[in-house]
């Protein structure tokens, strides 16, 4: 009897968290799904010998990387409202806003990360390439590419792992994700209980992403 | 019937020496050319220049008659447009000191990958041709393996099929045996031999002078970017004209100590 008085508390927390996680998965997978293509993008235009097209993505990368993630968020959910020419003022839905500010940041850090990858790989792949009359499209995603993914998965798994515990930042929009939820609760009830249930559900998504890039790099370790 | 001609090629980067400085030859079908000379003399610049590597200062290539490249009296460089210039790279071949293997392909798809997505080769008939290569190499039972479980020596061997593949006119050698240890490098020579007895039109640089002297129709000599000699082996390591030529070779078989 006293056992079920204290666990049936504990699940309805643990619901009520696992509600708030959901939105926090939410955020994540949008995330990577924008953020890792864009930053193959920003990374091909970053090292680009156009000037015109290098200059403005490495200042965006710059900015991105160097300001605050948090502040980045705020800003892509108030200043289109705020330093748009009246008319054009809009503001974007909470979520939304959310997603763009961590799709353009993570897009960064991925950027650089690529950029890595992509020039640690031997210019003789190149050569052989062109010598054996590959098109530059087929050397890049057939042979370089596949190579880039397979030297880039640390630290690719490194942001991802940061990004689940980034997403604690939404909060500041007023999103109820896992964090602002077992926040709410522990004010609620005066107990530190249902922030440390959230840092398991942290560590549990985290646990899971670790498996997956275990996986990854297990499956393209038949080569070296 | 020539299958290459180079007229007055000119080729210089800031910054290094290895430079090309006005050379004209030509190669005929089936020859073997051995193209010796110091570090830095040009000869790896030059074969950049004629696999398209490098694009070049002034001077003209041909490749089985079709320019590739040429220049007009008043020094106006024009390569081929892109059409052509695809062609022309299907009829050269490059192996290259360091392989240059694709590691995530396994040998048999580092050999089929270019005859199935540039040539156009079906793919069935791309493995018969591999498997055909590699029996050749003599590495029928490494086809499914990948270049980081095969030794120095097979993976150049594997390169050499690589280009093959491809069934180039001339197939250029770029100091093919230069990572190997001595040991391996028998290996290597043995399937160029090979070629050359099968009448393959090949250029290598190469610093293995004995080799050389076997196996190639015709030697030239290069020194600070230009020829300076060119003859049959049996002239130019018997009985070289230049005071060059002859220095080099003198140092030559005083460090090799034969």
């Amino acid at each position: 009897m006293l056992i079920i008085e204290y666990i049936a508390p504990l699940m309805k927390q643990v619901i009520l968290l696992g509600t708030g996680a959901l939105t926090t998965l939410r955020i994540f997978f949008l995330t990577l799904l924008f953020s890792l293509p864009l930053g193959l993008l920003i990374a091909l235009a970053r090292m680009s010998p156009r000037k015109w097209l290098s200059a403005p993505v490495k200042l965006f990368i710059l900015i991105m990387r160097g300001t605050p993630l948090i502040l980045q968020l705020i800003f892509f959910y108030f200043a289109p409202a705020a330093i748009l020419p009246e008319g054009l003022r809009f503001t974007l839905p909470r979520f939304s806003a959310a997603v763009l500010a961590f799709s353009l940041n993570y897009a960064a850090y991925f950027a650089e990360i690529y950029r890595g990858g992509i020039e640690s790989i031997p210019q003789g792949q190149y050569e052989a390439a062109a010598v054996l009359g590959f098109t530059k499209s087929q050397t890049f995603f057939r042979i370089i590419l596949p190579q880039v993914i397979k030297r880039i998965l640390p630290p690719v798994s490194n942001e991802v792992i940061t990004l689940v515990k980034d997403s604690a930042l939404i909060t500041v929009l007023g999103i109820s994700e896992l964090f602002r939820v077992a926040r709410n609760e522990a004010n609620r009830l005066f107990s530190t209980t249902p922030l440390f249930i959230a840092g398991l559900f942290y560590l549990f998504m985290n646990w899971i992403v670790t498996k997956v890039f275990d996986a990854a790099e297990k499956k393209l370790s038949y080569y070296r | 019937m020539e299958i290459l001609k180079v007229e007055n090629l000119y080729k210089s980067f800031v910054g290094t020496e290895d430079v090309v400085t006005g050379v004209s030859f030509q190669i005929n079908e089936g020859e073997v050319v051995a193209l010796i000379g110091p570090s830095g003399s040009g000869k790896s610049t030059l074969l950049r220049c004629l696999t398209l590597l490098e694009t070049i200062d002034q001077g003209s290539i041909f490749v089985a008659g079709e320019p590739m490249v040429t220049t007009s009296p008043a020094g106006v460089v024009t390569y081929a447009p892109d059409t052509a210039l695809r062609k022309i790279r299907l009829r050269i071949g490059m192996v290259f000191q360091n392989f240059n293997l694709f590691p995530h392909f396994s040998v048999l798809r580092n050999i089929t990958e270019a005859p199935i997505r540039v040539a156009g080769m079906a793919p069935a008939e791309a493995e018969a041709l591999a498997h055909q290569l590699l029996a050749k190499i003599g590495l029928t039972d490494k086809a499914d393996a990948y270049p980081y479980q095969l030794s120095g020596g097979q993976c150049q061997r594997v390169a050499i099929a690589r280009a093959l593949a491809m069934k180039p006119d001339i197939l250029f050698f770029d100091e093919p045996t230069s990572a190997l240890d001595p040991e391996l490098t028998g290996e290597v020579l043995k399937v160029i031999r090979n070629l050359a007895a099968e009448q393959m039109t090949m250029m290598v640089v190469t610093h293995e002078m004995a080799f050389a002297r076997e196996v190639a129709d015709r030697v030239i000599f290069m020194d600070k970017g230009q020829i300076v000699e060119e003859g049959t082996p049996e002239t130019l390591f018997g009985t070289p004209t230049n005071a060059r030529t002859r220095t080099f070779l003198g140092n030559y078989n005083l460090n090799s100590g034969s």
